[in-house]
């Protein structure tokens, strides 16, 4: 063998060093970035995919020792293995982000597994590398393009990948590259040519796969992350009921139920309190609890700061919603594990036929649907529903409805009033601001008219005081009651009014 | 292909066939068919003291025109699917209703108060009129001036109808039929076609005598020509039903349509009902009435002995049953009625899915929603009913097509008008059940309902027979039905007594 043709195989080995280098990098910045969109804290997530990342490195070049005979061989194919591993990793942990029990174990043996085989890598190299270099000149030159490597991997990231082609476009494509430098090396190397046909087979099928995962996630893309999300999208579904999207920012998450923004963890809070504990505080010893809708268990959160609660029925339509509030462990913590109490019964049924064949009776029932925008939701604030959810209350008892907004939706927040007013409860009409939301208004309803505002709190609240429940029963001018019409299933008018309200806000 | 039962109806045609008796029961009164009016009468006999009747059925389950089918998605009618409140003087039929629940009270007007579950939920109604779904069915949308006053004439003169009283000082028009005036006034527009009276009045907007025959459509099976004017003046200015909680002329519906109410009735008598019988001969003797019975379940035939007997049947198959009976006057309209599953109705611009949805211009009469009244959120699949009167044809031309039409035809008709609009809805159409009635409804022809031959036929015979039908009001409604029964019942009644 020439030294050109050495110097040749030696310069194709190193600009291999810096490819693979540059992917390595990516792949732990992908898995680092996914992590802290989807469970959030980015400082401790960046923190243990790295060390698991450089950890599982560091067994990658242990376990190289035990790799013997046709070295290039190997490295070729540990080349392929890192490609489909890597490239996949983003498409795949976004896909299991649902499956969300075993979302960590899933993620963290991803990383294990593509940093051994990175970490196999290194190692490899120099032992093919070895007899055609003085140990000094190998360790220098293949750390140098290593570092590099590195370099290049940090600064294109966050400036070029992320912008432009995004989390699981980027993974794909240095999945490619990776597949690439295998295929380039079986190439220009003619010792492989007795094992190039396996090889290339296996390439051809992994580029493959990789490629159509590229075109389609593309199309996965622009479906989710379309213009109705300012924030990245970092969790979307379809169930049979609704599209339920959760998007990301630095500081805060959204859930999107169809579009409808149900809350944001920035200011969730306001809402729910304001919408428990101005009835809970003044039922003393209430123990049997109704939650209608709110399958995100943030109002059960709230619900269960008090020690007298015995039982908690939670009726949602949407299984896919409440096991995502029971599974997913950036959700857990915003709900306080709430719907994994054993105080908590989660039924998965339609709120209205519930009520007609329930028999219990409840110290407190909490209606938290979506506005009534269109008309079969509209059925749930109807005045029969209304006089159904009079069966179930204890005499003592409070219920409290969520009434969209009676600064955005006046006439329709009146019109929820005065229908639960016609089905013969005595009403206590307030609100709250929420910046998310805008100004937000609630109904109280009771059989009597016993309800206090200055009953005992849990301690803890952010936004409920025994001041603000005094306030928020004030309506200022541009919230004061309007008459209107009592929503019937047989007029629907609520979904009338609510049109009206929010014509001018329509694009 | 889901039909009606006239295989086993045709077996009257050769009562020859059929076996001999092998046993006989008595009863001091037979009511033959199981429709609204034979479950009417049953009732008022039960809650009259007269406890041993008898009804038979020839179907699996009592219902007649009110039948019903039922998938995993919804309950949904094969007939008669809603009832319009009735006017206050109708105390037969407000009794009624309040014993089904249906009237919850009466508010301190003395208006009833009806149960809003049963009242047709809001939206209500919609057409589809030059590309556009508009609220209610009077033609609106792209309607030109002149055509609208006309439209505006007519509800004006509609109007005057319903207040009007004849010499008599009854109702011009009502319901039952046989309230209505008898003053010659009005009781003359039953000898001329409403076609013809439109345009004597100078009716002659398409837009409006579009609406008017899908009218006579809708509740007859006919159209402007072979349709009576006074019963087409009686389908708009007859109906008075007022309530406390509803507009007037609200209506109750349910997803299995008008079975609620045969449940019902059922429900309030517990006399002995056999289905699955074929009354196949009735005949007078000393000790009342002899009639045979086809059990088609079982194969065999019964001798039933009954004092008197109720043919509570249509008078196609009463005269089959007595042959000195032949009038050829009563003409049947046929149907087909279609259940379709669905996961989505794509349309374009204008009012969403409503209970009564019609496309203007089209020969069917539009499709209800039987998923309407359900109360839950969000359902991924409708059910829906299209009803289509075969009125192109004189009914027996277009039942005997409508017999020999394969279900594929059917279909495809059906995907045709609904593609009109809803572009693109074939996709979403997960299953389509076809229904075909070959004697849907009476149709009222001119000259018809106050003609002398309908009365008669109602006559009854040697104080054994009697006859009770909606056919013999002229009308094919439940409140007709529902009055033939409790009229008949209180004849049997009347005479046990003088007996």
């Amino acid at each position: 063998m020439s030294d050109g043709v050495n110097r040749h195989r030696h310069l194709l080995l190193l600009l291999s060093v810096f490819v693979i280098a540059t992917c390595g990098l990516i792949y732990e910045l992908v898995a680092g970035t996914l992590a802290s969109y989807l469970l959030g804290d980015s400082v401790t997530q960046f923190s243990t995919i790295i060390g698991v990342y450089l950890f599982s490195m560091g067994i990658g070049s242990w376990l190289s020792k035990y790799l013997d005979g046709n070295l290039l061989k190997w490295f070729i194919r540990i080349e392929i293995l890192v490609g489909i591993v890597g490239g996949c990793s983003a498409p795949l942990l976004f896909a299991l982000f649902e499956y969300a029990a075993s979302f960590r174990l899933i993620l963290y043996t991803l990383v294990s597994l593509t940093g051994m085989l990175v970490g196999l890598e290194i190692p490899l190299l120099m032992r093919i590398l070895e007899n055609q270099l003085t140990f000094k000149d190998l360790v220098s030159r293949v750390f140098t393009f290593d570092y590099i490597g590195a370099l290049l991997a940090s600064l294109i990231f966050p400036l070029v990948l992320v912008p432009y082609l995004g989390l699981i476009r980027t993974a794909l494509f240095f999945g490619l590259m990776n597949i690439g430098v295998a295929g380039f090396l079986l190439h220009q190397f003619r010792e492989t040519k007795p094992y190039r046909p396996s090889l290339i087979t296996a390439i051809a099928l992994s580029s493959l796969a990789l490629l159509s995962g590229f075109v389609y996630a593309e199309q996965i893309m622009t479906y989710t992350e379309n213009l109705t999300f300012q924030d990245k999208v970092i969790y979307s579904k379809s169930t049979s009921y609704q599209r339920i999207v959760l998007t990301a920012s630095n500081r805060e998450f959204r859930l999107f139920l169809n579009g409808n923004l149900q809350f944001s963890s920035a200011d969730e809070y306001r809402y729910h309190e304001a919408l428990v504990h101005p009835a809970l505080q003044a039922i003393p010893n209430a123990n049997r609890v109704l939650v209608l809708g709110g399958g995100d268990g943030l109002a059960v959160r709230e619900i269960l700061k008090y020690k007298s609660i015995q039982s908690v029925t939670l009726v949602d339509l949407d299984p896919g919603m409440t096991n995502l509030f029971r599974e997913n462990e950036l959700l857990l913590k915003l709900n306080n594990r709430s719907l994994l109490s054993p105080k908590v019964q989660i039924i998965n049924t339609d709120a209205y036929n519930f009520i007609r064949q329930d028999t219990t009776q409840y110290d407190l029932i909490v209606v938290d649907f979506p506005d009534p925008s269109n008309y079969s939701i509209g059925k749930l604030y109807s005045l029969s529903f209304y006089q159904e959810l009079n069966r179930l209350l204890r005499p003592g008892g409070l219920a409290v409805v969520q009434s969209t907004s009676p600064y955005i939706a006046r006439q329709s927040f009146w019109c929820i009033q005065h229908t639960i007013a016609a089905a013969g409860f005595q009403t206590i009409p307030y609100h709250a601001y929420i910046p998310s939301f805008g100004e937000w208004g609630y109904v109280l309803l009771s059989r009597n008219s016993h309800w206090r505002g200055n009953g005992p709190l849990p301690s803890g609240l952010r936004f409920v005081t025994t001041k603000t429940i005094h306030d928020m029963l004030n309506f200022p001018p541009d919230m004061a009651e309007v008459p209107t019409e009592v929503n019937k299933l047989n007029n629907q008018v609520l979904v009338h009014y609510f049109e009206d309200d929010w014509m001018p806000y329509a694009h | 292909m889901i039909g009606a039962n006239h295989q086993i109806g045709h077996l009257l045609r050769n009562p020859g066939k059929l076996p001999p008796p092998t046993q006989t029961q008595e009863t001091e009164v037979l009511i033959v068919g199981g429709g609204i009016t034979g479950l009417s009468a049953r009732r008022w006999l039960w809650q009259h003291g007269m406890k041993d009747v008898l009804l038979v059925e020839m179907d699996q389950r009592p219902g007649g025109n009110s039948s019903s089918g039922q998938n995993a998605v919804s309950a949904y009618p094969w007939g008669a699917h809603y009832l319009p409140i009735p006017d206050l003087r109708n105390r037969e039929l407000l009794d009624f209703l309040t014993e089904c629940k249906a009237i919850t009270g009466f508010g301190p007007s003395g208006l009833p108060n009806y149960n809003e579950y049963f009242l047709c939920h809001d939206p209500e109604e919609r057409l589809f009129i030059n590309g556009h779904w508009q609220a209610g069915l009077v033609p609106e949308v792209g309607v030109p001036e002149d055509d609208k006053q006309q439209i505006g004439r007519f509800f004006k003169l509609i109007d005057e109808l319903k207040q009007s009283k004849g010499s008599d000082g009854k109702d011009a028009f009502a319901i039952p039929l046989d309230q209505s005036s008898a003053d010659e006034a009005f009781r003359k527009w039953d000898s001329v076609s409403f076609e013809d009276f439109l345009n004597g009045q100078h009716f002659t907007s398409p837009y409006l005598r579009w609406y008017v025959e899908y009218g006579c459509k809708d509740d007859y099976g006919s159209t402007l020509k072979n349709t009576s004017a006074w019963a087409g003046l009686h389908y708009f200015a007859a109906r008075k039903g007022v309530a406390a909680n509803a507009e007037p002329n609200a209506v109750l519906t349910w997803p299995e349509g008008n079975t609620f109410l045969v449940r019902q009735l059922e429900g309030q008598a517990q006399s002995p009902i056999r289905s699955n019988m074929l009354t196949f001969s009735v005949q007078e003797n000393e000790r009342g009435v002899q009639a045979l019975c086809y059990d088609s379940a079982k194969k065999e035939t019964i001798a039933i002995q009954a004092r008197k007997v109720l043919l509570a049947t249509p008078q196609f198959v009463t005269q089959n049953l007595l042959k000195n009976r032949v009038s050829t006057d009563f003409q049947y309209a046929p149907w087909l009625v279609a259940n379709l599953t669905v996961s989505g109705l794509p349309q374009g611009r204008g009012l969403p899915l409503c209970w009564d949805n019609v496309i203007y211009g089209s020969s069917s009469v539009g499709y209800v929603t039987a998923t309407h009244q359900h109360l839950n959120v969000d359902e991924p699949q409708k059910v829906i009913t299209v009803y289509w009167p075969l009125v192109q044809e004189p009914p027996a031309t277009a039942r005997r097509k409508a017999y020999e039409t394969s279900y594929e035809t059917w279909v495809q008709q059906l995907l045709a008008e609904l593609e009109t609009a809803h572009p693109g809805v074939t996709p979403s159409i997960h299953n389509v059940d076809c229904w075909i009635w070959g004697h849907g409804m009476i149709v009222p022809t001119p000259g018809f309902i106050w003609g002398k031959n309908c009365s008669k036929a109602a006559e009854p015979v040697n104080g054994k027979l009697f006859f009770a039908h909606s056919d013999l009001s002229g009308i094919s409604i439940f409140e007709e039905a529902f009055y033939q029964g409790i009229r008949a019942a209180k004849e049997i009644i009347g005479q046990n007594r003088s007996a």
